[in-house]
């Protein structure tokens, strides 16, 4: 699992945890969906592929690959036909998909299979006393680091992908950060930049 | 973010660049970058294997898995930015007002 195939170059060993780490979280139960409708809500994301009246599976497709064109509509009716916790594991599905997709990509590898579902019943574990502050779904305040959070497993494993694909939520303060060997802050910002505005993402 | 880390190193930077990559950056290795973003996304004539050789000849093996990484970083955080809704925040809309206007970023702004 995540040879990397293709890519010119050898990857790090923190890098390549990271994404098993990630496919074993989609394995697993949620917090709404159990694990098979995650695997459902994942081939959705990565092959563009869902039902006219299927919101979860619009909003993955759409924010998998084409994230600009996701709307505030399609987020509230996707919230009006399945709730807004399964929303956000809709969300952080789509988004750590790509992560993990992009960059085989970017490195000329080729993806890994999606990871077989686990048994089990989701977790229900739903975070209380979280609003909307201007945002499409709840949370504690308008952080990219705590967008999640309405979800604590998805935050986390969303949080724990950062440090080996870019750096910690910590590190994300020192402007001198970089790697013993590869980008420096300023390097690593560049790329950051560039991709958002091509993402046409204001963030 | 950038703009605070290129202080830091003392690089002398022309933000516009990352609007137009045909600007020196004036980070090392920045317009290597751009365009290894941009070959990703369709918005260059450039090959990926031909970038991802550039990065690797100008900045080393490390720099392309660091780059490639970053990338599909962004590609998470932007997603969840824009499925969530983050605002940005108007103390960094003022704050960043020539950033804003310098690279076109108006049209940007949904939420």
């Amino acid at each position: 699992m995540f040879a990397f195939d293709g890519s010119p170059v050898p990857i790090r060993d923190d890098l390549r945890d990271a994404h098993v780490a990630i496919w074993r979280h989609f394995a697993r139960p949620g917090q709404v969906l159990d694990a098979n409708e995650r695997r459902t809500i994942l081939k959705m994301a990565r092959n563009n592929s869902y039902a006219d009246d299927d919101g979860l599976g619009r909003l993955a497709s759409t924010l998998y690959g084409n994230p600009a064109g996701v709307s505030e509509d399609m987020v509230r009716s996707a919230i009006a036909a399945s709730g807004e916790a399964a929303v956000v594991e809709t969300v952080a599905l789509a988004s750590m998909l790509a992560a993990v997709d992009y960059t085989h990509r970017a490195l000329g590898a080729s993806l890994e299979p999606l990871p077989e579902p686990l048994h089990g019943e989701p977790s229900g574990n739903i975070a209380t006393g979280l609003k909307k502050r201007r945002t499409r779904v709840s949370m504690p305040t308008t952080s990219i680091t705590r967008a999640l959070d309405l979800l604590p497993s998805e935050n986390a494993a969303y949080a724990a992908a950062c440090g080996p694909l870019y750096m910690t939520f910590a590190e994300m303060s020192s402007p001198f950060f970089e790697r013993s060997s590869g980008l420096n802050r300023a390097q690593l910002e560049t790329i950051a930049a560039r991709t958002s505005l091509l993402n046409e993402c204001f963030y | 973010m950038l703009r605070e880390s290129a202080l830091a190193y003392d690089y002398n930077i022309d933000l516009r660049a990352i609007a137009d990559p045909s600007i020196h950056l004036g980070v090392p290795g920045g317009n290597t970058l751009l365009q290894f973003i941009d070959a990703m996304t369709g918005a260059s004539s450039v090959s990926p294997s031909d970038a991802r050789r550039a990065v690797v000849d100008e900045l080393g093996p490390e720099a392309l898995v660091d780059a490639a990484a970053v990338f599909g970083n962004f590609a998470m955080m932007n997603r969840i930015a824009e499925g969530t809704g983050i605002p940005l925040a108007k103390q960094a809309e003022i704050r960043e007002q020539d950033l804003i206007a310098t690279l076109g970023l108006d049209r940007l702004k949904k939420h």
